[in-house]
């Protein structure tokens, strides 16, 4: 009798019911570059000037339209793990530089295209790996060789909103002009001396109505808040910041009162009465004129206050509080006592007005010192405001890259096209395999100059092949003419078309590992997902800690 | 399209499925898949004219409510309220519309009411008519964003003639101030329900925007409904009327008149405290008088007093009402609107609203153009003029603008049973002829120059709708692919919507 040997199980029996598991080139590398290229193609359309907005409606429904990746990314919440390594990656752009999130996307999606060509020319996985790997450590090397000019000064405004003008162009083609001027303005108002630049101190206050070119500047704060007493404008204004609840101090431990009679009644009331009177008298005294809280007002404390001519403000967001106390130079103080002179804050200007049918807030400097400046956006909806603010990030990212690194490379694909043409001479001298995946390397390069024309309803290869034979004379600086109606190369230094050096350094980089690291992949298992109800995503507002929120209702009348 | 295809069609923009088309090509290209399963998309030139089409049937729905001669509309929501009213922002707030493009208009409407309170129907009209105008050249394959920035400069143009042409009224003449103010408010209301009485509420909404301090802050006036009587009965209150809410025993006694009263403005219950003397009402809105709001009754000093010349109790209608009269201070004032349907006073009150913004507008923009049609037949008369200086695509496209601003004066004819073609052509040539202020005239059926008969809107509202609307035609052309996720289903608190609020939404008040 033969001995009975059971079968061994397969791969797929030694999981749990309903996993599900793939291998192989066929199996897992090319649909791993499939789902890449899907993706890479919903957004190369949004890239360049020319590029077409997206409708994106999340799970709570709400409205995007943008042409930023990083947006579009995040709210499409892509589920496929391979297509998520290169959203990963243009994430991973967005916090090193804050642009070029599009730019990740269409290369390694590029780079991934190219490779499966490969992959079915006969070329191993690890062949491609290494060609890529070399051909990106060239890339970098010649990268600084491109540089064709640098921010000298960027203290100046105009210098400035040159640089940047071509990052908000990408976002917001045609108001460029105009939004580069406020954001140039607004970063280099807050960019101290000593080169320290932080992104958070431009603000951004968005306000239905009017139209995008009725959007201003100014140095200081604006809140989406009313004044809480009866004092709306303070000149010259001494302001005494509190993070806690303007109202009468609770004792830290609970005690009972007794009370007898009427009389002592009376007298406890009114005691209590007089200590907040000499709480707000005090603050008054102290030389206050504003009065910041972070916490609810109470009535009698609001009483107190308008009776000594002080304007109250409650602000519901720490942050906005942290912020304001650095505008002003305030220190935050967490009982309600009187500050001291040092604790309190100076402002020119703090008044309450209307823009569009919005009360807000104004804190303003009237010179250009203040430690924050606040870009205040208006447009018709709110889409739109939504998708300039973006634009503002963009910009003042880019200035923040450049105070960084100050080199500059060409833009309108110039650089790209360069970096082409230098790695495919760098692979025909290399003997090996690789030889191949170098150059299809250079290859991928084209498919930024190219989604830029097509985007503009230009032929791809024909710009393709009249900027290959610009650069070919020795006209590195040569780029995509997007001004035009046909296909024409100009030189994009004197266009000031110019891409800060570090987004594109990073963009390739991390383009390139990612794309390396789906084509590792060879066997993909994914577990069944678990039932039950999943637990809802806590994800509050970035600038929300603790603290009610204002209910997001809107009144048209009244 | 007749009526029932379009009540079709606006059905199947507020059902929340099958609101994109999605041709079955698309639906999963490969077996990859990329987005979470029932995510919804479509892209390409199909996907943009299908968003055309979706803010063209928004459209249709506020079309007849232009003007004077405009129809209203009445809405049922689905708490089986009823509101009767032909203003635009209105009406597609109550449309509850989810169609992600058409939404677009609603917004703009939105902002339009923000911005200036009147004037957004024609916004509407104009961002679909812009829109209409565009179709073709979509569909025969112009580069979008080509037309965007032929609708930047023509929007650009647009506004610096209307700056160019507006009529600016010096605000020291007071005299001639209140006429232009009265004369605003006028045609404000001329295309609303009370536009019999516009004469009438005229003068009461620019006595109550005059009666305001600097800041002219809305909230400020207020507005009491109370049933029964005529419109005529209305009335304006320097000072605040309320309700009477409450009152304490032996209250029949007190006298219901007090000459120069002082007043102590509480916000504590009367009787816990000691008790004082005083005119025994409690009172918790009240900035009206002057005095500010207390909330101890300890330090009772002069400065804290409010004081005003006449308070008496007076039977409005069934109520009773409270009025504080002739404050020396007041900034504020009350309008009592008296009518009969509930329904009907509501829109009265949302009319006085639209009248006091634009109003609160004129003053502080003081320079105004004709209305019924004329600032937009001058401008495409001045836009189509450019077009043929300059070479190129950009001439068609504006062109297009140019044609796409006859909407106003054609709806206007439109819904008055006119013969839009022939007063269109009357204006046109008027207008070629120099005459530019000539627009509808809708008591003669004919064409006639508004700025003599008085129509006259400020300058600032025009200048909104035109940006607004042509920024919301852009928004819409510049997209190509709209990418839907299935709604997250809701296993948390059922506020769950609330909290996922996202970077860049905004914080309405």
């Amino acid at each position: 009798m033969a001995l009975h040997v059971p079968k061994a199980p397969g791969f797929a029996q030694m999981l749990k019911d309903g996993a599900k598991h793939f291998s192989g080139l066929e199996e897992a590398v090319f649909r791993n570059i499939r789902a890449c290229k899907e993706l890479s193609q919903t957004t190369r359309t949004a890239y360049g000037p020319n590029g077409m907005n997206k409708m994106v409606i999340n799970h709570l429904e709400k409205l995007f339209v943008t042409n930023d990746a990083a947006t579009i990314l995040r709210e499409l919440e892509v589920q496929h793990p391979a297509a998520k390594m290169i959203v990963m990656a243009s994430h991973m752009q967005e916090q090193e530089v804050g642009d070029g999130t599009n730019f990740v996307l269409v290369f390694a999606g590029a780079l991934l295209e190219l490779a499966e060509e490969l992959l079915r020319m006969g070329l191993s996985v690890s062949e491609v790996i290494e060609g890529y790997e070399k051909a990106c450590k060239k890339t970098l090397e010649i990268l600084s060789d491109c540089v064709c000019s640098s921010a000298k000064n960027l203290h100046d405004i105009n210098e400035a909103k040159s640089l940047i003008r071509t990052a908000v162009m990408s976002k917001q083609y045609g108001n460029e002009d105009f939004l580069a001027n406020l954001i140039a303005e607004a970063c280099v108002s807050i960019f101290p001396e000593t080169g320290n630049f932080n992104v958070d101190n431009v603000r951004v206050c968005k306000i239905l109505g009017c139209g995008v070119t009725a959007s201003s500047m100014l140095h200081g704060m604006v809140f989406k808040k009313e004044a809480e007493g009866d004092i709306s404008s303070v000149k010259d204004a001494k302001i005494a910041v509190f993070s806690c609840p303007f109202d009468c101090m609770v004792t830290e431990t609970k005690g009972t009162v007794l009370i007898n009679n009427a009389q002592e009644l009376m007298d406890f009331s009114k005691g209590e009465e007089d200590l907040m009177e000499a709480n707000v008298k005090a603050i008054k005294e102290a030389g206050a004129t504003v009065v910041v809280t972070g916490g609810k007002v109470a009535d009698m404390a609001l009483h107190y206050a308008n009776k000594y001519k002080l304007m109250v403000v409650r602000l519901n967001s720490k942050w906005d509080l942290r912020r304001l106390c650095k505008t002003v130079g305030a220190v935050a103080l967490p009982k309600m006592t009187a500050p001291t002179p040092d604790e309190m804050g100076h402002c020119d200007d703090v008044y309450l007005t209307e823009v569009g049918d919005t009360q807000v807030v104004v804190f303003k400097h009237d010179k250009e010192d203040g430690a924050i400046s606040t870009v205040v956006i208006r447009g018709s909806t709110d889409n739109l405001m939504d998708d300039i603010e973006r634009a503002v990030d963009d910009g003042v990212n880019t200035f923040k890259v450049l105070v960084r690194d100050n080199r500059l490379v060409p833009g309108g694909g110039a650089t790209e096209i360069e970096l082409a043409k230098q790695i495919t001479s760098y692979g025909e001298s290399c003997p090996g395999l690789e030889q191949y995946a170098i150059k299809k390397f250079a290859e991928a390069f084209e498919a930024l100059p190219r989604a830029l024309a097509e985007n503009s309803g230009v032929k791809g290869s024909e710009l393709i092949s009249k900027l290959y034979s610009a650069h070919h004379e020795g006209n590195k600086n040569m780029g995509f003419d997007i001004e035009s109606d046909g296909p024409a190369v100009k030189d994009m230094l004197e266009a000031g078309i110019l891409d800060p050096y570090l987004v594109k350094y990073w963009g390739i980089k991390l383009a390139t590992n990612s794309a390396i690291t789906v084509l590792r992949v060879d066997q993909i298992i994914m577990a069944k997902a678990a039932g039950g109800p999943k637990a809802p995503k806590q994800r509050g507002h970035w600038d929300k800690d603790g603290w009610d929120e204002e209910p997001d209702n809107f009144e048209t009348h009244h | 399209m007749d009526a029932a295809d379009r009540c079709e069609q606006i059905i199947s923009l507020l059902t929340l499925s099958s609101c994109l088309p999605v041709s079955p090509s698309l639906l999963q290209p490969t077996p990859v898949i990329l987005l979470k399963e029932g995510t919804d998309t479509s892209q390409g030139i199909p996907q943009l004219i299908s968003n055309i089409n979706a803010c063209q049937v928004i459209s249709e729905a506020v079309r007849t409510t232009l003007g004077p001669r405009g129809m209203d509309k009445l809405m049922v929501d689905s708490r089986g309220k009823a509101t009767i009213s032909n203003d635009g922002a209105t009406i597609l707030k109550l449309l509850d519309v989810v169609h992600p493009a058409a939404k677009t208009l609603v917004d703009i409407a939105r902002s339009q009411d923000a911005e200036v309170g009147d004037g957004t129907t024609s916004v509407t009209l104009l961002a679909a008519e812009f829109l209409k105008q565009l179709k073709p050249y979509v569909e025969e394959g112009l580069h979008p964003q080509t037309i965007i920035r032929a609708f930047r400069t023509a929007t650009n143009l647009a506004v610096g003639k209307i700056k160019e042409i507006a009529v600016s009224v010096k605000k020291d003449d007071k005299q001639e101030q209140r006429e232009l103010l009265e004369k605003c408010a006028a045609t404000a209301l001329n295309s609303k329900l009370i536009a019999g009485q516009k004469e009438f509420f005229s003068k009461m909404v620019v006595d109550a925007v005059m009666s305001l301090e600097e800041l002219m802050s809305l909230k400020m006036i207020g507005i009491k409904k109370v049933q029964g009587g005529a419109l005529e009965e209305s009335q304006l209150v320097s000072g605040v009327a309320f309700k009477k809410t409450f009152s304490y025993a032996g209250f029949e006694m007190q006298p219901k008149r007090y000459e120069n009263p002082k007043i102590a403005l509480l916000n504590v219950e009367l009787e816990l405290k000691a008790e004082k003397d005083n005119a025994e009402v409690r009172v918790k809105s009240v900035e009206a008088c002057g005095g500010s709001i207390q909330t101890s009754v300890g330090a009772m000093t002069d400065d804290v007093l409010g004081q005003c010349e006449l308070f008496e109790e007076v039977q409005v209608g069934g109520e009773r009402y409270n009025f504080f009269k002739g404050c020396p201070k007041a900034k504020t004032c009350t309008i009592i609107l008296r009518g009969g349907a509930e329904q009907f006073t509501e829109e009265t009150e949302r009319s006085l609203h639209d009248a006091i913004m634009i109003v609160r507008r004129a003053i502080k923009n003081d320079s105004v153009v004709a209305g019924g049609g004329a600032i937009e037949m001058e401008l495409s008369k001045y836009l189509r003029d450019y077009s043929r200086t300059i070479p190129g695509k950009q001439q068609l496209l504006i062109g297009a603008y140019a044609k796409a601003l006859e909407i106003i004066p054609r709806q206007l004819c439109d819904n008055a049973g006119f013969d839009a073609t022939n007063i269109l052509n009357k204006l046109r040539a008027k207008h070629a002829q120099g005459g530019m202020w000539y627009g509808v005239d809708i008591n003669n059926e004919d064409i006639a120059d508004n700025f003599v008969a008085c129509v006259w809107e400020p300058s600032i509202v025009r200048i909104n709708a035109l940006t607004a609307a042509s920024e919301a035609a852009c928004l819409i052309l510049s997209v190509d692919e709209t990418i839907k996720n299935p709604r997250s289903t809701v296993d948390g608190p059922p506020g769950g919507a609330g909290r996922g609020r996202g970077r860049g939404r905004p914080h309405a008040h």
